[in-house]
């Protein structure tokens, strides 16, 4: 059994989660520090007002259906507007061409999922919050290290929630999104340098453990960013 | 809440689509003795049929790549890919055959040939080992207990990560659907029996 020496610099939620250790994987991550963390948790309910509403953990039911789609479409929002903005920052046209390919597929599938959202909620589809990546997708390695740590977490996301639904084909239909998530996690490890596949089981994580790490990005902005180079940013 | 949940699910073929493949569990008879005629609601009975179902996916899985690194001709990421889906995929037999219990299904023989040996056509039985595995538990999902889709979706997610990784080896699109295809068992059936790699008891 091989085992590369690289597999400990790639940042898994599920690695970084275990032991709380999540602060100082995000703050290294980011570049930010710990003190800013701290800060970016007071945005929690601005956050979950905005779109990350969390539904009951009760009893499947097919309200319960709605608001775990609701809370799935947020997510997809947040991917594919991430995507994009890469592509508006000219990240992924300074990118290698198999990279240049994967940035572009995998945005192309986001929105794909948010467009298959959207259709079964219907009205109850929410709308799309805005963004802010503070720069994070203005830089390669920062683009693929979060792509990487976001593909992880939406097949932890998936599996917490596929085998919750009370109506069976939503079962089903998310299962098939189960797994095109986890292809684009490991494609992105891959590309990254690492082991595309961490562990012989993908650990599922709870709608408030999800919360909490994408609150603890700030992705999700209040209303629209000025980017940190002081052009308009339109990310909403 | 008016989603869009009784009798309209024809208007998105992504949502009918992958549920249709699941209809098909009790009728292809792949375990021995289901002869009945119809797909019922999930249960017990019906978990353990499936389960044994997509174990024997997973022997066909270890196997080759057991095969393939004792045969010793892979090398580089071919090897690694090899050595840690064979660790991996035990690890689901393992699980699978501890969720089933007594009644679940012995190892199959298995007989690979080339596939152990050339590393081409090895690339190419992983691949089709592995997409199999994956649209399998798709079309299986919606027919199981709440318990064991939980105990599955970790074990999907994964067969779908080793199925982009064969695929980046290979120089092919890691994820080429948006939405990931389901098959029914007698799609799986036959896909399995045109490898040939299952020998006939």
């Amino acid at each position: 059994m091989s085992s590369k020496p690289e597999i400990a610099d790639a940042l898994t939620i599920a690695e970084i989660d275990r032991d709380g250790a999540l602060l100082e994987a995000v703050a290294n991550l980011y570049g930010s520090s710990r003190a800013d963390f701290l800060r970016g948790a007071a945005f929690a309910s601005a956050a979950v007002a905005l779109g990350l509403a969390l539904p009951s953990e009760a009893s499947a039911s097919p309200k319960q259906d709605v608001g775990i789609l609701q809370f799935d479409l947020a997510f997809e929002y947040l991917q594919s507007t991430f995507y994009t903005q890469a592509v508006r920052d000219r990240t992924v046209a300074r990118m290698k061409p198999e990279k240049q390919r994967w940035a572009h597929v995998l945005g192309t599938h986001e929105l794909a999922h948010v467009a298959i959202l959207k259709d079964v909620l219907g009205k109850n589809a929410t709308k799309k919050p805005f963004f802010n990546f503070h720069g994070v997708t203005e830089s390669e390695e920062a683009f693929t290290k979060t792509a990487v740590a976001m593909e992880d977490l939406t097949v932890a996301l998936l599996a917490g929630q596929a085998p919750r639904f009370s109506n069976p084909a939503l079962t089903s239909a998310v299962f098939s999104l189960l797994t095109t998530e986890a292809r684009h996690a490991a494609w992105a490890r891959r590309l990254s340098g690492a082991r595309p596949v961490a562990a012989a089981f993908d650990e599922p994580k709870t709608l408030k453990q999800v919360s909490r790490v994408v609150q603890s990005t700030r992705f999700i902005a209040a209303r629209p960013q000025t980017g940190r180079r002081g052009k308009p940013r339109y990310t909403g | 809440m008016r989603l869009r949940l009784d009798g309209q699910f024809d208007r998105s073929s992504f949502l009918g689509r992958t549920l249709a493949a699941s209809g098909a569990v009790a009728l292809a008879g792949f375990a021995a003795g289901s002869g009945r005629s119809a797909a019922a609601g999930p249960s017990e009975e019906q978990n353990i049929r499936i389960l044994n179902f997509l174990l024997r996916l997973e022997y066909a899985q270890v196997a080759l790549y057991d095969g393939g690194v004792s045969a010793g001709a892979l090398r580089g990421e071919l090897r690694e890919f090899a050595e840690v889906c064979g660790d991996q995929d035990r690890k689901h037999v393992d699980s699978l055959r501890a969720i089933v219990g007594d009644k679940a299904q012995a190892q199959p023989s298995f007989r690979f040939g080339d596939a152990v040996r050339n590393p081409a056509r090895f690339t190419a039985a992983a691949l089709t080992l592995e997409e199999t595995a994956s649209a399998a538990y798709i079309g299986q999902a919606a027919n199981l207990t709440k318990d064991r889709l939980s105990d599955i979706a970790g074990i999907v997610a994964v067969d779908a990560r080793h199925a982009a990784w064969i695929r980046a080896i290979a120089g092919r699109n890691p994820a080429p659907h948006a939405a990931d295809p389901a098959k029914t068992v007698r799609q799986v059936m036959r896909t399995l029996a045109r490898t040939k790699f299952v020998e006939q008891a």
